[in-house]
């Protein structure tokens, strides 16, 4: 890992303040220094645009559901074959698949092809953690990690219902660390563990799971101060009850009321902002201005979109219910898993067509989250890959995102059904500039994920950025980056992938109190079919990352 | 003693058993079933290496391990049982470094399971899940007993609430009863309408099923050659268990073998997006389940070299010969003791450890829940560090780049 100079080029760092500045990023042992010597290789990167790696907090490319996926889909892999690149130096490198949901080193070169060098898989059942990291290990380039699944995990819901709310905390904790995982997710709480025991209606925040005295407003709560009083990098990261309802801009809204005046993170909102059309014959409508006018006035909250983009996805969820209702209004095959104890999992492929009123609403919903949010370092980009859309929609989604002209001819070509009166329809001028651009791409996501070394270019920063040359179609501009640095090694070069270093892994270890695990223990033997002493992941060749604060000492 | 051992007996990967070993040797397998107990064995394996019909060092066998495939047109690699996934990872990177075919074990035993699952998807669950909540339990065709010893004192104990159905069904009349259940599950046909004894059979099992708030349907995905199977059935098997989603819950657990055969089929997904029978001959993966498997290209004449990495003892028997005629490598659990050593060429061979036994890493239960291995014995060489060794001469340009 030799000195580097990018020198010339205008740079868009926002988390320092500096949009469009004509400076030096200087790089030398893998962190961004202020100054190198005047030997270090030198990239000339004049009318060029600079930009920290871009860091997807919310996708899906490594765990047992992601894998179930991938072999579901052998048509797509079929299509869409990767040979291994030719690296630099004779380095190894391998071959692949693509599609939606590609095999795991093409998953690698292809998010760093794409300028993006951090990647957070975004619900693993912590039963299944092990997979995961064989996935991440076996993923090159990006740093990676994931977030743990909690929102229907029995021994958690039993604490609830037991008033046990400060054991339940002490268990997240424990949980993080013995999965190696990064964050506390909650998928359509209490829900899941619903659709388990064979209910079929609305799981709404208020609604009992089961016997017991547990609701989704409880779980969120709980977990929500759990993940605060834990001090945790990235808040509660939270996928809200009745995903794809018609109507279910109420329980979102609701959701964050519930947990109101603290930090916590609403993922792919676009499917979670939609109103239902008063009158006969029902329908669907944009709640996305509902959201948004939360969002703008609470800063504690904040979201990602989840955009959906034309063309083919695969739907992969924890929130199993949801995938079965899919299947039966689409046909398509379907993969069902309840895991023991913790969540559920479900698997459909989709087609997002224009020409349909569903997609074409859903479309217009997530342009317009992204379009009428006041603060871009609040409301960050995702497609939810591969639920939305692939990550290598990006481009195109910037596109639609930068160049208002574009967006309102793709707009006139979609289903008009369900869109009039949306904001989208009645006319939004906004444009996004390159430096919000950078913000809902890299800035916005590591903030928001409290990676402090990643999403600008201050010194100590890890040296990950990516040049891009101006172009004015701009998903032509973002989909092939001239160079891309990673950890200071130069891994794209004249816009060909020419290293393939491996990637660090991001995970948490928060300290606990013991006398969690001696309760565990039992529930163990007496529930699960995996010795206690075996679930743990053991110790991870990478750090954890820091915590402040008393939980952070780290066990 | 090593506590928490996982069994690699069969798919059940029972994680409870304590080893107890004296003068480095398994004297005791405590929670252990019969088939469990021999598959430990006393832990004591061959640690030879050969080539030329003579013993050789393990570098040299290597050497010259590497250049056979290097130098092979229509080189092979195959996934016998008993590996870690570490292991699999590796052989996986030699097949597509080499741009030979891929195949495992799986593809003469669990394959229609498998392609079934991929036309269609499946309705399952782990197995912890259908311990916890199966009310009804159809036995399809299927005593557990028999390869699966613990499955049902594990996974599906008898309970106050749990029904057990029993189903014997002639191999000829499976797709039918179950097509036939399916329909009505679905309520797609008016009960009376099927005549015969597929439709009897369905009739009087329909409302069993149904009566359950959990169904668990239990079905052997691994063939058995004694009874030829309707290729039909395993998509049969998991349209039941989906149209059950309708009005009620249900779950199919197909049954795997030992090994961590699971985490082959996982492995090689994940690296390649294909669970079996895959082609790297033009550079990418290719997926060939119906005439590139091992056994269609042995019967074509398409093999020139072979790498077996895993227990070579148990290959299904019919790979055997054809597999010890052509020039092989293998590398694995006393391959020197298998029937692949003999045959011309002699084989060049490296006795490894046994994964779950020697060596450590992950493996898969026949549910896709991985699980830790603790090796209870030193033995032989690990198989995933003999593996990677070779990977190394045969990619030399190889740095630290995947790991």
């Amino acid at each position: 890992m030799t000195a580097l100079r990018i020198t010339g080029g205008a740079v868009h760092d926002p988390a320092n303040g500096i949009d469009g500045d004509v400076r030096d990023i200087c790089i030398d042992a893998g962190r961004i220094v202020a100054e190198v010597p005047k030997s270090a290789t030198t990239i000339d990167a004049r009318g060029m645009v600079v930009m920290p790696g871009g860091v997807d907090m919310h996708s899906h490319v490594a765990s047992g559901s992601v894998n179930l996926a991938r072999r579901l889909l052998p048509e797509e892999h079929d299509r869409d074959p990767m040979r291994a690149p030719a690296l630099a130096d004779g380095e190894l490198s391998r071959s692949g698949t693509g599609g939606t949901v590609p095999s795991t080193f093409t998953t690698g070169y292809r998010y760093a092809g794409l300028g993006y060098t951090t990647v957070f898989d975004a619900a693993v059942a912590p039963l299944t953690a092990r997979l995961s990291h064989a996935e991440f290990d076996d993923t090159p380039i990006v740093d990676g990690g994931f977030f743990v699944l909690m929102g229907n995990d029995e021994y958690l819901l039993r604490q609830i219902d037991a008033g046990e709310r400060d054991r339940a905390r002490e268990y997240a904790a424990w949980l993080l660390g013995a999965a190696g995982g990064y964050a506390i997710k909650i998928v359509n709480p209490g829900g899941i563990e619903r659709w388990k025991q064979g209910a079929r209606d609305r799981t709404d925040l208020d609604t009992a799971i089961g016997a017991t005295s547990v609701t989704p407003r409880k779980i969120l709560e709980t977990l929500v101060d759990a993940g605060n009083a834990l001090g945790l990098p990235h808040a509660a990261h939270i996928h809200c009850n009745n995903l794809g309802v018609p109507g279910n801009v109420a329980t979102t809204v609701g959701s964050m009321r519930a947990v109101a005046g603290r930090r916590a993170h609403f993922t792919h909102l676009q499917f979670h902002s939609y109103a239902a059309a008063a009158g006969k014959g029902g329908g669907w409508r944009s709640g996305a201005r509902d959201v948004v006018e939360y969002v703008n006035a609470h800063p504690e909250v904040s979201g990602d979109v989840g955009q959906v983009m034309f063309g083919a996805a695969t739907t992969i969820t924890a929130d199993s219910p949801v995938e079965y209702m899919l299947h039966k209004s689409s046909g398509r095959k379907w993969i069902n898993v309840d895991l023991e104890l913790e969540t559920g999992c479900g698997i459909v492929p989709h087609m997002y067509q224009g020409k349909a009123a569903v997609s074409a609403l859903q479309w217009v919903v997530g342009l317009e989250l992204f379009l009428l949010s006041a603060d871009p370092w609040q409301m960050v980009l995702s497609t939810d890959h591969p639920n939305g859309g692939s990550f290598l929609s990006y481009p195109e989604l910037i596109r639609l995102l930068m160049d208002r002209a574009y967006r309102d001819e793709q707009l006139k070509r979609v289903n008009q059904k369900w869109l009039a009166g949306s904001a989208l329809a009645d006319g939004i001028a906004r444009e996004y500039t390159l430096n919000e651009i950078a913000i809902v791409t890299r800035a916005g996501p590591a903030r928001l994920l409290g990676l402090r070394a990643k999403g600008h270019l201050g010194a100590g920063a890890d040296a990950d950025v990516t040049v891009y040359v101006p172009d004015a179609d701009r998903s032509k501009m973002f989909a092939t980056p001239r160079y891309v640095v990673k950890g200071g090694t130069l891994v794209v070069e004249e816009g060909q992938l020419r290293r393939a270093p491996a990637g660090r892994r991001l995970h948490v270890r928060p300290a606990y109190d013991n006398a969690v695990t001696r309760d565990l223990k039992r529930f163990f033997d007496d529930h699960s079919t995996v010795s206690f002493e075996n679930y743990p992941v053991g110790t991870l060749r990478d750090a954890p990352a820091a915590i402040d604060g008393e939980r952070g000492a780290g066990r | 003693m090593t506590a928490h051992v996982t069994c690699l007996g069969c798919g059940c990967a029972c994680d409870d058993i304590e080893i107890v070993t004296s003068d480095s040797r398994i004297v005791g397998a405590t929670n252990a079933c019969e088939l469990g107990v021999r598959w430990f064995g006393d832990g004591r394996v061959p640690t030879r290496s050969a080539m030329g019909g003579r013993p050789a060092k393990r570098h040299e066998v290597l050497d010259a391990a590497a250049a056979l495939l290097r130098q092979a047109l229509r080189p092979l690699v195959y996934l016998a049982p008993d590996l870690s996934c570490e292991a699999q990872q590796e052989a996986v990177g030699i097949a597509d470094a080499l741009g030979a075919a891929l195949d495992s074990a799986t593809s003469l035993t669990a394959m229609p399971s498998i392609l079934a699952a991929q036309e269609r998807g499946r309705a399952g669950a782990t197995l912890g899940e259908i311990r916890r909540r199966a009310d009804v339990v159809a036995l399809w065709n299927v005593d557990p007993l028999v390869r699966y010893p613990r499955y049902l004192s594990r996974y599906l104990p008898d309970s106050p609430g749990r029904t057990f159905i029993r189903v014997d069904v002639d191999a000829i009349d499976e797709v039918p009863t179950l097509t036939a259940l399916a329909a009505i599950v679905a309520g797609q046909v008016r009960q009376e309408s099927g005549a015969g004894a597929a439709w009897d059979r369905a009739r009087d099992l329909a409302p069993r099923l149904l009566a359950g708030r959990y169904v668990t349907i239990v079905a052997d995905a691994e063939s058995d050659d004694a009874s030829p199977r309707d290729p039909g059935r395993a998509g049969a098997l998991i349209s039941l268990a989906q149209a059950l989603n309708g009005p009620t819950r249900a779950a199919l657990s197909l049954l795997r073998g030992g090994g961590n055969r699971s985490g082959g089929d996982a492995v090689m997904t994940w690296q390649t997006g294909y669970p079996a029978a895959v082609d790297f001959s033009r550079g990418h993966p290719r997926y060939q389940p119906h005439d590139g498997t091992a056994a269609s290209r042995f019967a074509r004449g398409d093999v020139d070299a072979l790498l077996v990495v895993g227990a070579a003892a148990q290959i299904p028997p019919a790979l055997l010969a054809p597999m010890s005629r052509v020039p092989r490598v293998l590398i694995g659990p006393a391959v020197s003791d298998s029937a692949l050593e003999a045959g011309q060429p002699p084989a060049m061979l490296i006795d490894t450890g046994i994964a779950g036994i020697h060596d450590g890493g992950t493996v898969m239960r026949m549910d896709d829940v991985p699980l830790p291995l603790r090796p209870s014995l030193a033995g032989p060489p690990s198989t995933a560090g003999i593996v990677r060794a070779l990977a190394d001469l045969i990619r030399p340009g190889r740095q630290a780049a995947a790991r």
